[in-house]
């Protein structure tokens, strides 16, 4: 029996999907809970459907859901649209039907099979051996040896429906076990019914594929593709507008706009009979013109947005929509709405905005989102005009932008810069104008306005945007950084960058990095004081200036570490060991804190250890002792067996031959740099009469070493919780590519590295190229894959994974107080309140509404604000409300309502006196640094925020980091938690990394933009944590931390 | 009874590692890391006959033992295929096996008759013809990736015959990978929870079967006593980060035995064919490259047989001053007894000893067992 393939298809799949583990413990098997009996804030999300109707799906929907790639943990009325969202985007492929489509469609199939095969009461009965065999005949199996004791055992007879059998989690060891022991064997297999968008019959209408068959909604949604993506696309949208849609379009003449309203119709909203655009009423006669339809016929003004302009008219609509009130103010005022549309459509061209799998707005939406205004209302500008029209002189290269930058010569607003940015986010790169414009606009937001980039510093920074940029967020987040410390970090890049001997040049660029990398860990600590910041960063920065050789390069990178050293501790010759205190963080007061410093610190050592990597002290030692050699001084006899410390590193025992490893491993990189170090002995030169020069180069022999205990001292910083790569491959941090030369034309060293070497076999191991700018992120994608899923090929989204892995390892804990720490859990437990009194009180609804209204989605904000009117549905839909959004409630309603603060509950009175006592600690802007998480794609900056943004979307490119950052909510939930459970605030810092790894192993998700699975994941993962499920040893007795 | 020595032995050893270490955490909350201060170093030895029949019947001077040639005394030896087991505390001791007399005169060398070759292994995996696996712990690690999507449901009937087969082993665990690993049955004596962890799995993704073997071999490295992992692979690894190398060493290091099975496709993609046959000869396993799924009893029945006649020997290793790679040799000694052959790790890096898999003490860490 041949199967069909199934070879890409199954990762499209499981990218988001996943399946129950099951377990059938008696022979009457009723199988695992299903969806209809998920607690009841997920059954109220299930009441939705406007017309009542249901369709039925054969047998367990649990079943289906697994063959459809669903989460099990989404809820009936979701399904239909999950299978319409899966089947649209993993159904077909190249004018073709996937393995996936094949599959679920022959799984309905089956599943009606044994539908029928049930008895009336929906149940598989199947009495003793003899009477399983038709059931084994459909399940695809056969008796190896006949019934029997011991011996009625399954094996395969058709591939094909066995795929089935067990793809759907058809209980047959259950089966098997009940024949053995002569028992019945019963097995629920009903058909179940879920909701229905509208009605059956109006879809049944709509598609062509009636007539060829397919007559129920499910046999549609497995066929017509178009009614896939309408479906999606509408359930996305709230209750009121489908309906308001619906009720003045049919949906066949809806169809042809099914992708725009998928990609860019979410945040469309009507609410009266009138849509509600983005600007308020005072912007609805801009869109008025601008669609060409009034927002007061809802049907029609939708219909025009999504057909017009091949889909750009839409696309723009959905970015100005999911920004701030403000920004939206901003952005339609007087003709500013139109003269933008009309360069970003023009801009587009031919293309069309519905073209590919992503949006294609993501660079208009940061661009929105990010602008600053100034008090004439014209956007800020960092530098000045003129400089601006040089730079996009200099990096304009499409023939479009080309034409614009030519008509700058005659601009004199800030405004035609905007236009022409608006352009640029139309064409995808990574390096073009408009990430000039939003890296140093991040630059300047950061800092008051005497401390703003001088026009010279931008006019530089543009010009080494291509190479250095990843860099630059450095200068967003240390905002003491000045002009010179800027040009000196590009002088002393540029100057490592030029280096030619290719060694120096790689052991140059990785040492400056890595120097830079620890500093940038101590200032974040805040142990280089504030007023330090500048200066030390100089003296880090300036000794790698001018470096021709490796001696020069270990005495530059030893002073440069000496100079941060002092900064940090006053102490330029700390050891190792105090060094690696150093960086596990300040000193601790309490035993608490003392025990959780004590941990990091030998995590830090552990990764030193397993990468085999010689102590600084031995460097350092070995480097003076051959200097005083070189000028006379006897210490021979102490350096030999420091010297002889240097050969303790050996390379892993080699499976393949060099021979091997060409044929097979062509292009990756063969650790020439470990090798090099396997083969420096420096006793023979210690032991010879060595002349001065052979001193002094045997001082150089030391510095690659030197380079790699630098880099591993800011890898084992960033080690993400469950690391195995650290521990086990101990070539990872010595293979780390900073020339780039082990992919041949490597561009960009300076940008964030690439993960390379994955799965290749024969290639010693992954590895990093490039630079160490967002170092925590490439280890955390190195890492993300040893995080064992807790259901069944519920596997990690590669994007989002990393994200939140770099929310818990990045930001560092120590400076928060007490006071702070139950802030952070008041503020969250106010927003409760908030809600919970909303019921009983109209003007507080009409409060909750317009705030939320800044954070959610349509359909979300319509289901929060149904919910606040009775009591019992909002503390349904208590768990899933966001930390975020409850925070962000919170903090909104004190800052417009200060009044009222204390009114609505023991927390917001506990909260307002807190403010008082503590106004610094308990602020919402204090709470926002500590507890945020870095937005380096949203906002240009690894400083930590929580920026409240609304759930954004899955992007392509480098746009895709943007799903991981707009969620916000893990680190205020783990602080509120260990808050209520009397840990520490320094506990954080243990406490959050393994939190997050659990929440990660939980996350049962269904698509990429699945929010709710983190939000149930972390709950899971909090529910577990307070009734002992997961002990952190190191954390200690709770006790101990009052 | 059986590890009265070694529980006497380990007084300062704590419960964990094949390579037993002594307990010396850094810190007083440190429970990611075991240092290694005493070291008592186990092998599993297989010896077979030209023909590939197992030897049973020795005796602990029969073996000489040397690490980085340097010669090593005996301290612990027990034979697998006794049934009851045999552990004697050092080679002037009598072996309790004598007593069975299943070797007749082995406490007297210099009479001694040669070892008897064992039974020829039965071809039926269901059939318990073969001496008992008690003490073994077995990991089942399932290739679920999409190379595996047309063989998957035969190798599902595969496994869960090579279950069954598996009866008197101690326990069995049951994980599956494709890009990430899966523990879907932990460590159990239970074969009817195995089975279902068998028949709960899913087909598709990308294989990374070198991280999630890694992941196997540190639940493993926890245990004492025998401890096997057995593979079932199609070959192709597209989404690894740790090299085999890697994983190697460790599975060397932490005494655990890889066995795996794959089917004849897997010869066309010759990188994976040669680790496959490397590694699991560098930790004293085998590799097996049936015809197809349905053609691996062979396979099964080996493994089975060959976790059944594994000696177990023990030693402290004497002073050395190698603090990384030690090669072990060991060899037989006594008249005729060049002509067997002897099959185990081929050494050890003294190393800081893996951390759990966790951190923490729930998920994944609960899921092993340290007797």
């Amino acid at each position: 029996m041949k199967l069909p393939l199934r070879l890409r298809t199954p990762s499209l799949v499981c990218l988001s999907c996943l399946c129950a583990c099951f377990a059938a413990s008696a022979a009457n098997f009723d199988g695992p809970p299903s969806p209809s009996d998920h607690p009841p804030a997920e059954r109220a999300r299930a009441t939705v459907s406007p017309a009542g109707e249901t369709v039925a799906i054969p047998g367990p929907l649990r079943s289906f859901m697994r063959m459809a790639g669903i989460s099990q943990e989404a809820a009936p009325d979701e399904v239909l649209p999950l299978v319409a969202r899966n089947v649209s985007l993993h159904g077909y492929e190249n004018g073709g039907e996937t393995e996936y489509l094949v599959l679920l469609r022959r799984y309905v199939q089956f599943a009606r099979e044994l539908r029928q095969f049930a008895g009336e009461d929906g149940a598989i009965h199947v009495a003793n051996c003899d009477d399983a065999e038709r059931l084994v005949d459909i399940l695809g199996y056969q008796f190896a040896e006949g019934c029997g004791e011991n011996k009625a055992y399954l094996v395969t007879a058709n591939a094909e429906r066995a795929f089935l059998t067990i793809d759907s989690g058809f209980p047959l060891t259950a089966l098997e076990e009940a024949i053995q022991k002569h028992a019945p064997f019963n097995y629920q297999f009903p058909a179940t019914n879920v909701p229905v968008l509208f009605r059956e019959q109006d879809w049944t209408a709509a598609s062509t594929m009636r007539q060829k068959g397919a007559a129920s909604l499910l046999d549609l949604l497995l066929h017509d593709q178009d009614v896939d993506r309408l479906y999606w696309a509408l359930s996305r949208n709230d209750e009121e507008t489908r309906l308001a849609l619906h009720q003045s379009r049919n949906l066949r003449s809806l169809l042809p706009l099914a992708t725009a309203l998928e990609f860019y119709g979410s945040q469309i909203s009507v609410r009266s009979g009138r849509v509600l655009v983005p600007g308020g009423p005072s912007a609805e006669k801009a869109w008025q013109e601008l669609v060409g339809a009034n927002p007061d016929s809802p049907g029609e003004f939708i219909e025009h947005l999504c057909a017009r302009d091949r889909g750009w008219l839409a696309a723009y609509y959905d970015a100005i929509s999911r920004v701030s009130r403000d920004e939206q103010t901003h952005l339609t005022q007087g003709s500013r709405l139109r003269q933008l549309f009309d360069v970003y459509r023009r801009a587009g061209g031919n293309s069309t905005a519905t073209k590919g799998v992503f949006p294609r707005n993501a660079d208009l939406l940061i661009l929105f989102s990010r602008l600053q205004w100034q008090q004439d209302g014209s956007p800020y500008i960092p530098g000045t005009l003129a400089t601006w029209k040089d730079i996009l002189r200099e990096n304009s290269t499409p023939k479009l932008i080309q034409s614009w930058v030519r008509s700058a010569r005659t601009w004199d607003t800030p405004d035609q810069l905007l236009m022409t940015l608006v352009a640029c986010s139309n064409f995808p790169t990574d390096v073009g104008p408009l990430q000039i414009y939003l890296t140093l606009s991040a630059i300047d937001a950061s800092r008051s306005p005497n401390a703003r980039l001088d026009d010279g510093t931008v006019r530089l920074m543009a010009t080494k945007f291509a190479q250095f940029h990843s860099w630059y967020l450095l200068f967003s987040e240390f905002t003491s950084l000045d002009d010179t410390s800027i040009t000196q970090f590009l002088s002393a890049a540029e100057a490592v960058t030029a280096t030619t001997n290719p060694a120096l040049r790689s052991n140059a660029l990785g040492a400056l990095q890595a120097n830079v990398g620890l500093w940038e860990i101590l200032a974040r600590q805040r142990e280089i004081p504030a007023a330090k910041v500048n200066a030390s960063w100089q003296e880090a920065v300036h000794p790698f200036i001018g470096v021709t050789s490796s001696v020069q390069l270990f005495d530059a990178a030893r002073n440069s570490l000496r100079s941060t050293l002092t900064a940090a501790s006053g102490d330029p010759n700390l050891s190792q060991d105090q060094l690696v205190e150093l960086l596990a963080g300040p000193p601790q007061q309490t035993d608490a804190g003392r025990r959780a410093h004590q941990e990091l610190a030998e995590r830090i050592r552990s990764v030193l250890d397993d990468q085999r990597l010689v102590s600084l002290d031995t460097l350092f030692a070995l480097n003076e002792g051959l200097d005083q050699m070189a000028h006379g001084s006897g210490v021979k006899d102490q350096l030999i067996p420091l010297a002889g410390s240097l050969h303790e590193f050996e390379m892993p025992r080699a499976i393949f031959t060099a021979g091997e490893k060409a044929a097979w491993a062509p292009q990756i990189y063969t650790s020439r740099h470990a090798e090099l170090q396997v083969r420096t002995d420096l006793t023979r030169v210690i032991q010879s009469a060595a002349s001065p020069a052979q001193l002094e180069a045997a001082r150089g022999q030391l510095t690659p070493f030197l380079r790699d205990t630098l880099v591993g001292l800011n890898y084992a910083w960033y080690e993400p919780p469950g690391a195995q790569v650290l521990h086990n491959n101990p070539l990872f941090v010595r293979s780390h590519d900073f020339s780039g030369t082990s992919i041949l034309g490597y561009g960009h060293i300076w940008s964030t590295p690439d993960l390379v070497g994955i799965g290749v076999t024969a290639g010693g191991g992954a590895y990093l190229i490039g630079s160490l700018a967002n170092l925590p992120y490439a280890l955390a994608t190195a890492e993300e894959d040893f995080i064992a899923p807790e259901n069944v090929q519920a596997l990690i989204w590669q994007a989002a994974g990393p994200a939140l892995l770099v929310d818990a390892i990045q930001p560092r804990w120590w400076d928060v107080s007490p006071a702070e720490m139950h802030a952070a859990a008041l503020y969250q437990r106010m927003g409760e309140e908030l809600l919970l009194a909303a019921p009983g009180d109209a003007q507080l609804r009409q409060h909750i509404g317009d705030i939320l209204g800044n954070l959610m989605t349509p359909r979300r904000l319509e289901t929060t604000e149904r919910a606040i009117l009775q009591t019992e549905d909002i503390t349904t839909l208590m768990p899933q409300i966001t930390p975020a959004e409850k925070f962000y409630l919170a903090s909104e309603y004190r800052l417009l309502y200060p009044a009222e603060t204390a009114s609505w509950g023991a927390a917001g009175k506990e909260l307002d006196d807190l403010v008082q006592k503590n106004p610094a600690d308990a602020s919402a802007a204090r709470l926002s640094k500590d507890f945020g998480v870095p937005h380096p794609t949203l906002e240009q900056t690894n400083a930590c925020a929580i920026l409240s943004v609304k759930p954004l979307p899955a992007f392509s490119g480098d746009a895709y980091g943007l799903l991981g950052e707009s969620w916000e909510s893990s680190n205020l939930y783990w602080a509120r938690l260990a808050d209520e459970m009397g840990y520490s605030p320094q506990s954080l810092n243990l406490l959050i990394p393994e939190l997050s790894r659990h929440m990660i192993a939980k996350i049962f998700a269904t698509d990429l933009e699945d929010w709710p699975a983190i939000l149930r994941a972390m709950e899971q993962t909090g529910d577990e944590f307070r009734q002992g499920g997961i002990h952190i040893a190191a954390l200690g007795p709770v006790s101990q931390h009052q | 009874m059986r590890f009265f020595l070694i529980i006497a032995l380990c007084s300062v050893l704590i419960v964990g590692l094949t390579t037993v270490p002594g307990i010396a955490a850094h810190g007083q909350s440190d429970q990611s890391r075991i240092f290694v201060n005493v070291v008592l170093v186990q092998l599993n030895v297989a010896v077979t006959d030209r023909k590939g029949n197992y030897v049973t019947g020795l005796r602990p001077e029969n073996f000489a033992v040397s690490e980085d040639k340097i010669q090593e005394k005996i301290a612990s030896f027990e034979e697998g295929g006794a049934p009851e087991g045999a552990i004697v505390a050092n080679a002037d001791q009598p072996s309790r096996s004598t007593a069975k007399s299943e070797v007749p005169g082995a406490s007297q060398p210099a009479a001694e008759p040669p070892p008897a070759p064992a039974q020829a292994s039965s071809p039926d995996p269901t059939h318990s013809s073969v001496p008992h696996l008690a003490g073994a712990s077995v990991f089942v690690l399932f290739d679920t990736s999409d190379y595996m999507y047309r063989g998957f449901v035969f190798a599902q009937d595969a496994i869960a015959g090579f279950v069954r087969s598996m009866e008197d082993a101690n326990k069995i665990a049951f994980y599956s990978y494709s890009r990430n690993l899966s523990r879907a049955t932990t460590l159990t004596a239970d074969r009817s929870i195995v089975m279902r962890g068998v028949r709960s799995t899913v087909a598709g993704d990308e294989a990374a079967l070198y991280n999630s073997l890694l992941l196997t071999v540190r639940d493993a490295a926890q245990l004492r006593g025998r401890k096997a992992i057995v593979v079932f692979s199609n070959g192709p690894d597209n989404a690894s980060t740790v090299p085999p190398e890697d994983v190697e060493e460790l599975a060397q290091s932490t005494g655990t035995i890889i066995y795996i099975i794959s089917t004849r496709q897997a010869q066309d993609e010759p990188v994976s064919s040669a680790v496959f046959e490397r590694m699991s000869k560098g930790t004293g396993g085998k590799a097996y490259f049936a015809k197809d799924w349905r053609d691996e009893s062979l396979a099964f029945s080996s493994i089975r047989e060959d976790l059944a006649h594994l000696y177990t020997i023990s030693y402290y290793p004497k002073p050395n001053q190698n603090r990384g790679w030690r090669n072990i040799n060991v060899r037989l000694v006594g008249p005729g007894m060049d002509k067997y052959r002897v099959r185990t790790r081929d050494g050890y890096r003294l190393q800081e000893q893996v951390p759990p898999p966790s951190q923490t003490a729930s998920g994944p860490s609960t899921q092993t067992d340290s007797q």
